[in-house]
Formats: structure tokens, sequence, C-alpha cells
């Protein structure tokens, strides 16, 4: 399957993924709009957890209990994307 | 284990609880213990699930079956710790005979200043985890369960003590999760529980009592990928107002050498189920899974 219309960020946030959770998956057949945790990937909350730490560590953005908007921005690898891109310090 | 458990309706409506923290207040422990005996009477002629629960779980664990005087205890001993909350939440923690064993364990982790996962066991009473204030230490303790399927034990502590209330963090969602992070990342404890599986939860099959039952892998891999140290908690009934509270260690020297993220949950989970095992044959009426723990779970 090829990710229709992934930006850059989205396809190395893909292979963060992957590589964090230890997935069988392709990087490449995550879809951007698609649920990254529940029945997609069968990922959990502490999976969601785990790569919240990827994330700090990669992107210098640190997920915190108190935002608001936690939920949306686990709902997909676009939304993920989207609030590393405006929080990234690195 | 099973979801058995979720399927049986908390017995003993909200009216019964109110009377009890009235009774519990009002007119002391001692006579409130006295109502305890027709209370369990009542559920033991009336609620044979979990009578029957009981008494396979007698016999697995003693070996021989039980008796109604056994069972009966049983009952009692649930009962009491259920009223002992009243006082515990209140912090009337004079009223108790607590001794502490393993106190040196949790000191030690602490002071790596990383705070630790209490890992616990529905056996005896959990909530005697608050008793550890009393020893002069000031300990940031947050407690992780699923309040929704609990929502008298949530009445009763919001009534009586709301600030603790504001300790339990709803479990479910990444949003709980990173406030355990927080929590232990400021040298806090977070307990959690590793015996009862939810739907949420990925589970193992253990051997349990020489028979093979599901166990949740939750607390400890979280406690794996937060890299936080394990301890092990049991706050055992003794009879009377005697209450033994326990901490072990559980990261061997296999886990420490490894990166904790690496380990094996598997093994770990069983590990812990076989512990759970050896403090069940201790104190076997502290046992307060009343559903059929062995039916495997789907």
């Amino acid at each position: 399957m090829e990710q229709s219309g992934a930006s850059l960020l989205e396809r190395d946030l893909a292979k963060l993924i992957v590589q964090t959770l230890k997935l069988k998956a392709d990087p490449a057949a995550i879809e951007p709009e698609a649920a990254l945790f529940g029945e997609g990937l069968g990922l959990d909350s502490i999976d969601a957890l785990e790569l919240s730490l990827a994330i700090s560590q990669t992107y210098g953005y640190q997920l915190k209990s108190s935002d608001p908007q936690i939920k949306t921005i686990f709902s997909s690898l676009r939304a993920l994307a989207a609030a590393i891109e405006k929080n990234r310090t690195k | 284990m099973s979801l058995a458990w979720r399927q049986q309706s908390e017995r003993g409506s909200h009216t019964g609880i109110r009377v009890m923290v009235w009774v519990a207040q009002v007119l002391g422990r001692p006579v409130a213990r006295l109502l305890l005996y027709p209370i369990c009477v009542y559920f033991l002629l009336g609620s044979w699930p979990s009578r029957r629960a009981i008494a396979q779980f007698r016999k697995l664990a003693l070996g021989r079956p039980a008796g109604w005087g056994e069972l009966f205890r049983h009952y009692h001993a649930f009962a009491s710790t259920i009223l002992d909350r009243v006082y515990f939440l209140r912090g009337q923690f004079d009223l108790f005979d607590i001794r502490f064993h393993g106190l040196d364990v949790l000191d030690r982790e602490l002071a790596k200043g990383r705070g630790c996962v209490l890992l616990g066991a529905h056996l005896g009473s959990f909530e005697a985890v608050r008793a550890m204030g009393l020893l002069g230490r000031q300990l940031d303790i947050r407690i992780l369960m699923d309040e929704q399927n609990a929502p008298l034990i949530r009445g009763l502590t919001q009534a009586l003590n709301p600030a603790m209330a504001d300790t339990v963090i709803q479990s479910g969602g990444v949003q709980a999760l990173l406030q355990v992070k927080e929590c232990l990342e400021r040298g806090g404890i977070v307990g959690a529980m590793g015996d009862r599986v939810t739907p949420q939860d990925h589970a193992v099959a253990c051997t349990f009592f020489g028979h093979e039952a599901q166990f949740p892998t939750g607390a400890i891999r979280l406690a794996r990928v937060v890299q936080a140290p394990v301890v092990l908690f049991f706050g055992l009934y003794r009879g009377g107002n005697r209450y033994e509270v326990r901490l072990e260690s559980f990261d061997d020297d296999a886990l420490l050498s490894h990166n904790r993220r690496d380990a094996d949950v598997t093994r770990d989970v069983q590990r812990y189920a076989g512990r759970l095992e050896e403090i069940c044959r201790l104190a076997p009426d502290n046992w307060f899974n009343f559903y059929d723990v062995w039916h495997r779970s789907n």
C-alpha cells in the first residue's frame, strides 16, 4: 500500500513508530488519516506512552497530560505529525 | 484473569454503604463490626456466584474443600477491610495495629529519585498504602485504577476524603499514563493492581495455583516503558484490628542487568503471579477476587 500524499515528517514519524514499538508493519503502509490506536495497528495506550517518549527524544516535543488536545493528537499519523511540527524544538 | 468479575454487579446498595459509613463514624468500629456478622451471613447465603468462587479458590489454595465456617470467615475478612476503608480514608490509623515489612525496599528505590510502581492485587487492603504516610514519610502516592467499575468505592472516597479522591488516576487512555509518567518523574509512587484483566488490557496466561489463569501485562509493561522500578505491595488483613503491610522488591538481577524495556514481560507477569500465589497461601482469607479466576478470557 502506498501512503497517499504523506509529508516527509509523516513518513519519518511512521518509521519512528514502527521502530519504537517493534512493529512488523511496513512504515509506508501506515495511512496518514487512519486511526493509530485501537483497532488499526492494535496499539494500546502503553504503546502511545512509549511513542510519546520517543517523540520527546527525537523531536524535543514533550507531551503532557494537561494538554487538552491529547486524544486528538494521537488520533492519526497526520494529527501527530501536525502537533510535532508545531511544537518541535529539534 | 477472566473478565467474569465485570459481569457481577457490586452487591450492596449506595444506601447500604451510606448507612455503613454512618454506623462506622457515629457508633464506632466495635459496633460496626458487630453488624458485619448479619451482613456476612446475608452474603454467604444470598450470593452463590461469589460463594462458589471463594470455595473454588480456597480448595485450590488450601488443598481441601472449604466448610461454611471458613467461607463465613472469608466474607468477614472482606467486609472488615471495606469497613476499615472508612477509617483509613479519614486518616484514623491509630485504631489499628499495622506492622510494616520491607519499608527499606521502598526507601532504597525512592532514594534514587525516580519514583516507583507499587504493584498490588485485590488481596487484603490496598488502601493500607495510605498508612505509610504515618511513618513520617511525605509520600506522593497516586493510584491508577478503573474507578468507573467501582462507583461505590469512588463515592465513599469522595465523601470521606475528597483530597484523596484526587490522587486516583482513572485508567484507560494515554492521558492517564502521561500522568503516571509525570508522577514518577517527580519521584512519586504509582500504585496499580496486577491481577484483574479489563477489556483494554493485554493479558497473558500464567500458572496460578497449578492452573492456567489470565493476568494483565499492563502494570509491568508500563513500569518498563517509563523505566521505573517495581515494588510489590500487599496490605494483608490479619483479623481484629491488625494489618500487615509487605513491600518486596520485584526487579531481579536479570532485569537490572539489561535495558528494562527489553525484559521479557511475560516472564515477569508469571513471577508476579507466582509471588501472589505464595502470599495467598499465607493469607487465604484476603483473596478478594470473587469470580472464577481460572475461567479463560477470550
